[in-house]
């Protein structure tokens, strides 16, 4: 059964004289407690999808379903707690002025979650499922490394106790070493949690590692759609072909495989 | 053979209001004749400071220590005055940043920026004789319009144009050594592949010498013949590329390989534990530890 669809999905931008279709004719059933890879460079229109399953601003054509209902062009509080974002830089994420404490009971205060007694034990709660130490709270999210700032903004998303998280590019800004941990992190909760997961990224190499299944965009469209191991193993369009041919590798197995696509 | 960049027991350290941070323990490094060496290392490594005090950005500053020694081309470039280091820049060495749009003056077109770089080694070159000699430059990162670019301001260039643009320029004055902060970082996969092999094809044709830094694993077993790996100021491993990737020898070298994921899959990375045996060296001898 799909959590989330996306129906005849479409966005323009008016710019001047001229028309930008950033998003054309995208049908997507989103299955619960998949994480599906949105795979794409500039311009494919990933973050347009993404802002319009946020209901960040309307589609030009289409509708998002959420739960098996549409979702209106003006959420309200309950629909905007149902569906979490994490953004790609931790550091601007978060409020500078507010404590970590502050910023996840924020969250819980603007949603009505639990009672002013209960929230602060909430909030040591969600940073121990993230792995970060109780007393984190009190710090500024400035004295904290990126890995930690990002822990702490996927525990403002879990605060909400939503069913979809949508990820735009969670781990590009961090190092490679912080990135497994997060990345690791993320695949834990999401089964712990029964998440399910929309994964906004570039980084290829990130979604064969994570993802159920991958659609690839390019321009505006959706070019290509499947599970992980066909995308990579068979994969069927010239640009995902193209794509993946591309992604700089570390091991002799990867050349091999890769210019085994770019070849055939 | 000659070494273009000899690098002894490099040192550095910011001093400021709240005490001294180290930021370089004593790094050494060489780079040869139309060699391209790569420094890989995550942020706060030291690799980007390296860099700057190459180009000889650091030495003016105030609150800066720096020992050891930076030869270039057999020239030590701390004995060296001020107006003679500047002089170097631009002309026998140039530099590369990440971000090509930032790098390039938004106020004016592409043409009397290249008047700029090329007056830097042609003091008063007039702008037809600029446009020719561009236009050439152009051609060589394969840039299908010159005349176009040439008249254009970065912003109406893609991503892809303004760093071919860059690098156009990096190389316009015919540079011994070239020095890339962690480029193609900022494009798109397809159009950094393409960047990567037409830099490669250039420095090659030259045979212009390359520190390439980066913390981007791919990108620098594709690019470079050897690689050094900074750790908190410190080189744990040197190599050539394909030794350093294949058969890593030092605990943190090794933890790098293991975090970033393989495209044939096989799940997620492992969890690094800790970073206590990053600093250890790499042999120790017995009866020493």
């Amino acid at each position: 059964m799909s959590l989330l669809s996306l129906r005849q999905l479409g966005k323009s931008f008016q710019t001047g004289a001229h028309e930008v279709r950033a998003l054309q004719d995208v049908t997507l059933d989103v299955a619960d407690g998949e994480c599906l890879a949105i795979v794409g460079e500039s311009g494919s229109g990933k973050s347009t999808l993404a802002n319009l399953v946020l209901g960040l601003f309307p589609p030009t054509t289409g509708a998002v379903e959420f739960d098996g209902a549409e979702l209106p062009v003006v959420r309200t509080l309950a629909h905007r707690r149902s569906i979490q974002l994490v953004q790609q830089n931790p550091a601007s994420a978060l409020n500078p002025r507010r404590s970590v404490g502050a910023s996840l009971q924020l969250a819980l205060d603007v949603h009505g979650i639990g009672t002013s007694d209960t929230r602060p034990a909430r909030v040591a709660e969600l940073l121990r499922d993230v792995g970060l130490p109780e007393d984190l709270a009190r710090r500024s999210p400035t004295s904290l490394s990126g890995g930690q700032r990002q822990r702490v903004a996927i525990a403002r998303a879990l605060a909400c106790e939503s069913r979809l998280v949508v990820l735009d590019e969670p781990t590009s800004a961090l190092d490679v070493l912080v990135q497994a941990q997060v990345l690791r992190l993320l695949a834990d909760l999401r089964a712990r949690h029964n998440l399910t997961y929309l994964f906004i990224t570039h980084d290829l190499a990130v979604v064969r590692n994570i993802a159920t299944r991958v659609a690839v965009f390019s321009q505006g469209r959706m070019v290509e759609l499947a599970e992980t191991e066909t995308i990579f193993t068979a994969p069927q369009d010239p640009y995902t072909r193209r794509l993946i041919s591309a992604v700089p590798v570390i091991t002799e197995e990867e050349k091999t495989m890769r210019n085994g696509l770019s070849q055939s | 053979m000659t070494l273009v960049l000899n690098i002894r027991d490099l040192q550095l350290a910011f001093k400021s209001w709240s005490g001294t941070s180290e930021v370089l323990h004593g790094i050494s490094l060489t780079i040869g004749k139309g060699e391209r060496v790569a420094l890989v290392g995550e942020s706060g490594s030291g690799k980007s400071v390296t860099a700057r005090i190459v180009l000889g950005l650091l030495q003016e500053l105030r609150g800066v220590q720096i020992s050891g020694s930076v030869e270039f081309q057999g020239q030590d470039l701390g004995a060296m005055p001020d107006r003679e280091r500047r002089a170097l820049r631009g002309t026998a060495m140039s530099m590369i940043f990440q971000d090509p749009t930032s790098s390039l003056n938004p106020v004016f077109k592409i043409a009397p920026q290249f008047q700029e770089v090329l007056a830097r080694v042609t003091p008063g070159i007039s702008m037809s004789a600029t446009r020719v000699r561009a236009t050439d430059l152009l051609r060589e990162v394969a840039i299908a319009e010159p005349e176009r670019v040439l008249d254009s301001y970065p912003f109406q260039l893609s991503g892809g144009m303004n760093q071919r643009v860059m690098i156009a320029m990096a190389l316009a004055n015919r540079p011994a050594l070239l020095l890339a902060d962690e480029p193609g970082t900022a494009l798109d996969v397809t159009v950094q592949a393409q960047t990567l092999d037409l830099m490669r094809a250039l420095v090659t044709d030259h045979g212009t010498s390359v520190l390439f830094i980066s913390h981007n694993l791919g990108v620098v077993r594709e690019f470079a013949d050897r690689t050094y790996v900074i750790y908190r100021g410190n080189i744990v491993e040197e190599g050539p590329t394909r030794d350093v990737f294949e058969n890593p020898g030092h605990p943190y070298t090794r933890a790098l390989m293991a975090a970033q994921p393989k495209i044939t899959g096989g799940g997620l990375p492992d969890l690094v534990e800790g970073d206590r045996h990053y600093l250890e060296p790499r042999f120790v001898h017995e009866g020493v530890a």
